[in-house]
């Protein structure tokens, strides 16, 4: 029994040993891994704001540098509008009579030297104009992806019907959404299940127009063939 | 106008691309057996191995290389691998994506007679954040301090780790060779 604890342990040992040995990666995946390192550099260049971070530190300390200034101007110029603010609706140096004592109206004509100040209005009287706020990317993104789960979800539960329904919808909503390939992935599958052959063809001949290199397109071309048999 | 000299001017963007394609090219079976010891599948491996790229490249200019490069990419490997996970959990996959994995598991890398197909299958039994400890300081041959570093762990946490890890492994591969696995 000891012999063979000990027969373990060497085994383990040498597998160990031999495990830290460093495998070359196979050829044709070493080849394409270099290609597509090459297609992102490629890329980059092409477009330099893919690679943001590229940019080199004393670059970012400038930025740094740049957003302090413009945030310290903003918070400046509050604090001027506010100072500015408070010196307008200053009480002392208005007569507080207007408001309280209703005057003759010569009287009141007779001394504007300064600017008639208006009586406050009531905040529920006042429509407040705020500016539409756009929706966040981040938002729209999670709707994107909430309606195309539901979508597979569907599809998943072999309802293709109400699949399409919501995939429709989808395209409707987001016609160039960043999930806008894998719905009209899942438009070909759906269609291709529900037994529509014609239709998934087309679709899938749009789909292969208009996302040429997409990942999807070997397996849609055998939905559809299979939606066809 | 001394500090002047201080200043450090990158070098040409196209130079810095070329000197990361072929540092990238140097140390890829590196990369593509330290994916592999950190129990990523075989059809994920190129996409991380692609995305440890795209994150070496963002970072290039920043990087010191007199210092040893592999520790960093080992530790880039390390994030990217715990990222996918998380996003692997958290995602609802489609269907024609959500098949089953096809990585070997324990079991099945039983029917392997090589040693390596049993260390991978001994790891697969080690918890990510420990195989990683295990990973950079017995097979790859970094010291604890490099280890700590890079993992962002303390120098204790890290050999706390390295401790457990080492047990579970030895004891899965103990288990596997008892079990008739012979390398």
């Amino acid at each position: 029994m000891k012999l063979d604890g000990q027969v373990i342990e060497r085994e383990v040992d040498a597998v160990l040993e031999q495990g830290r040995r460093i495998q070359p990666a196979p050829d044709v995946v070493r080849a394409r891994l270099l290609a597509r390192a090459r297609a992102a550099v490629a890329a980059s260049a092409a477009s330099p704001n893919a690679f943001p971070a590229l940019s080199t530190p004393t670059v970012w300390r400038g930025r740094r540098i740049a957003v302090a200034a413009s945030a310290l101007l903003v918070f400046a110029a509050a604090a001027a509008a506010a100072a500015l603010h408070s010196w307008v609706t200053r009480t002392p140096e208005i007569p507080p009579t207007p408001l309280r004592v209703p005057e003759p109206p010569a009287a009141r004509a007779s001394p504007p030297s300064l600017p008639a100040v208006e009586p406050p209005q009531p905040a529920s009287s006042t429509r407040i104009q705020r500016p539409h706020r756009s929706i966040a990317p981040q938002e729209s993104y999670a709707a994107e992806l909430q309606l195309l789960q539901r979508a597979q979800s569907e599809y998943a539960s072999h309802d293709f019907t109400n699949a399409l329904v919501l995939v429709a919808e989808h395209g409707r909503r987001f016609p160039n959404g960043r999930l806008a390939e894998e719905r009209e992935a899942l438009r070909v599958r759906s269609l291709a299940r529900a037994g529509r052959g014609d239709e998934a063809r087309r679709a899938l001949a749009s789909f292969a127009n208009r996302f040429p290199h997409s990942a999807f397109l070997p397996r849609l071309q055998e939905a559809a063939r299979s939606a066809e048999e | 106008m001394g500090y002047l000299r201080q200043v450090r001017f990158p070098p040409p963007k196209a130079e810095r691309e070329a000197s990361c394609i072929a540092v990238y090219e140097k140390e890829l079976d590196y990369l593509f057996e330290t994916l592999q010891r950190l129990g990523s599948s075989p059809r994920e491996i190129e996409d991380l191995a692609h995305e440890v790229f795209l994150v070496m490249l963002r970072n290039w200019s920043d990087l010191d290389l007199s210092r040893p490069f592999r520790p960093y990419l080992f530790a880039i490997a390390f994030r990217v691998v715990c990222a996918h996970r998380r996003r692997r959990r958290r995602e609802v996959p489609y269907a024609y994506l959500d098949t089953a994995d096809q990585a070997t598991g324990p079991e099945e890398s039983l029917q392997f007679k090589e040693s390596t197909r049993l260390l991978m299958a001994a790891l697969d039994t080690v918890p990510l954040p420990r195989r990683a400890v295990v990973v950079m300081h017995d097979l790859d041959g970094f010291s604890i301090v490099e280890v700590a570093a890079r993992l962002s762990l303390t120098r204790f946490g890290a050999y706390a780790r390295l401790r457990k890890a080492r047990k579970e492994l030895a004891s899965a591969l103990r288990r596997l060779l008892r079990e008739g696995v012979r390398p």
